[in-house]
């Protein structure tokens, strides 16, 4: 049965209002802007290619069509892109960002790269936002593999950690940090990723932290959790060019500093986002 | 496999995207395939003087031939009247690969009858 028409105009403006809610701070932020030009095209298509695979596995592990097939998936990925692509490119017109005296890399490079945290936030919104209504009707959801666990998780880490990653201030804190706060911050992060997936309860934490109680199962579930954390941090810090000419050490330190917000997202991901 | 059930409207709108998509992947690959490494080249060009309230301002093209972005451009202006010089400067915090930007610089004197010389004075890599 195909779907009337007033059905889905809502749930691209529900999609719409959702990708605006998750990405309006990194609209705002003039590094990303500048990272949209200083970026060389190559990456900023691997990005695209990076969160395109986001989208898919977000679709499918807990995308509003939980029947969907392959194809749907798919479609519902593109679509989902191209939104983000218009929604960005109307708000930084708007924002003054744009204007007919920049090249056309200046103008797609800022783009696409505010594009896809909108796209991301754009998948969010329309899955999670929707009414109870049509939640009602929605089977519950299955349990998630564990790919599809990691693949929510990293979605979640993404969304938080690509708000703060662009700003100065990363490589700030990370080149002055003294290695025992370094330490700290691992640890406040990792006690938060336990707090969040097997203690505070949020909505939705009970399927997990019914299973698996046993001490094992809260250092793998926090560990992994971290772990995805730090990878998503290393990649978007990559991308932002913040290892470009740094050493190790401070790039170590970096992926630390924004381990943390990664982690928030990662943790609260599996729980929130299904 | 099931068929896909969709409406007109997600038709167009999958449609539209994947058009959008495609354009800005190509266009970022056309890109990626013809930018070369060429370092900032920074173009100056100083406009007509201006009368403006108790100075002049000169407006200044700045362009960037290079195929990299320069970051913390500082530019000076020597304006040579009567014998002396009055200097002015200016810094522009991004200049996008091949990219321009307008700017001004303002004198005391009247710009119209000297003459104007403007440098890069320096730029970073960002």
């Amino acid at each position: 049965m195909t779907p009337p028409v007033s059905n889905s105009l809502r749930e691209y403006a529900r999609g719409i209002a959702g990708g605006l809610m998750f990405s309006l701070p990194l609209l705002y932020t003039m590094e990303v802007w500048w990272a949209g030009f200083v970026a060389e095209p190559m990456r900023l298509i691997l990005y695209v290619a990076t969160v395109f695979v986001l989208l898919l596995g977000y679709n499918h592990y807990v995308g509003l069509h939980h029947e969907a097939s392959r194809w749907e998936v798919v479609i519902d990925s593109v679509e989902e892109m191209g939104l983000g692509l218009v929604v960005a490119a109307v708000v930084l017109f708007l924002l003054g960002q744009i204007e007919t005296d920049h090249t056309a890399f200046e103008a797609i490079g800022k783009i696409v790269i505010e594009a896809m945290t909108v796209a991301i936030g754009i998948s969010i919104g329309t899955s999670q936002l929707g009414g109870s209504s049509e939640g009602a009707k929605r089977p519950a959801k299955t349990e998630a593999t564990f790919g599809g666990q990691i693949a929510i998780a990293a979605c979640g880490a993404v969304l938080f950690a690509s708000n703060v990653a662009p700003t100065e201030e990363i490589l700030m804190i990370a080149s002055e940090c003294h290695l025992a706060k370094l330490l700290g911050i691992v640890l406040l992060s990792l006690g938060l990723a336990a707090l969040i997936l097997y203690y505070i309860e949020f909505t939705g934490s009970a399927p997990l932290s019914q299973t698996s109680d046993s001490l094992l199962n809260v250092i793998v579930g926090t560990v992994i959790s971290y772990a995805v954390a730090l990878m998503v941090s290393a990649v978007i810090l990559w991308f932002f060019g913040r290892f470009d000419d740094v050493a190790l050490l401070t790039c170590v330190a970096q992926v630390v500093v924004l381990g943390l917000a990664a982690t928030l997202g990662s943790s609260a991901g599996r729980l929130l986002l299904q | 496999m099931k068929k896909i059930e969709k409406n007109w409207l997600e038709w167009l709108v999958f449609g539209v995207s994947a058009a959008l998509i495609s354009t800005v992947i190509g266009f970022l690959a056309y890109e990626s395939v013809t930018m070369g490494e060429a370092l900032p080249d920074i173009q100056l060009q100083t406009g007509i003087p201006e009368a403006r309230t108790g100075y002049y301002a000169v407006p200044l093209q700045v362009t960037n031939k290079g195929d990299q972005t320069a970051e913390g451009v500082h530019i000076e202006v020597v304006l040579r009247i009567d014998g002396r010089e009055e200097r002015s400067d200016i810094e522009i915090a991004f200049l996008p690969r091949r990219g321009a930007r307008e700017a001004w610089v303002t004198f005391k004197s009247d710009a119209h009858n000297g003459a104007l010389e403007a440098r890069v004075l320096g730029y970073e890599k960002p």
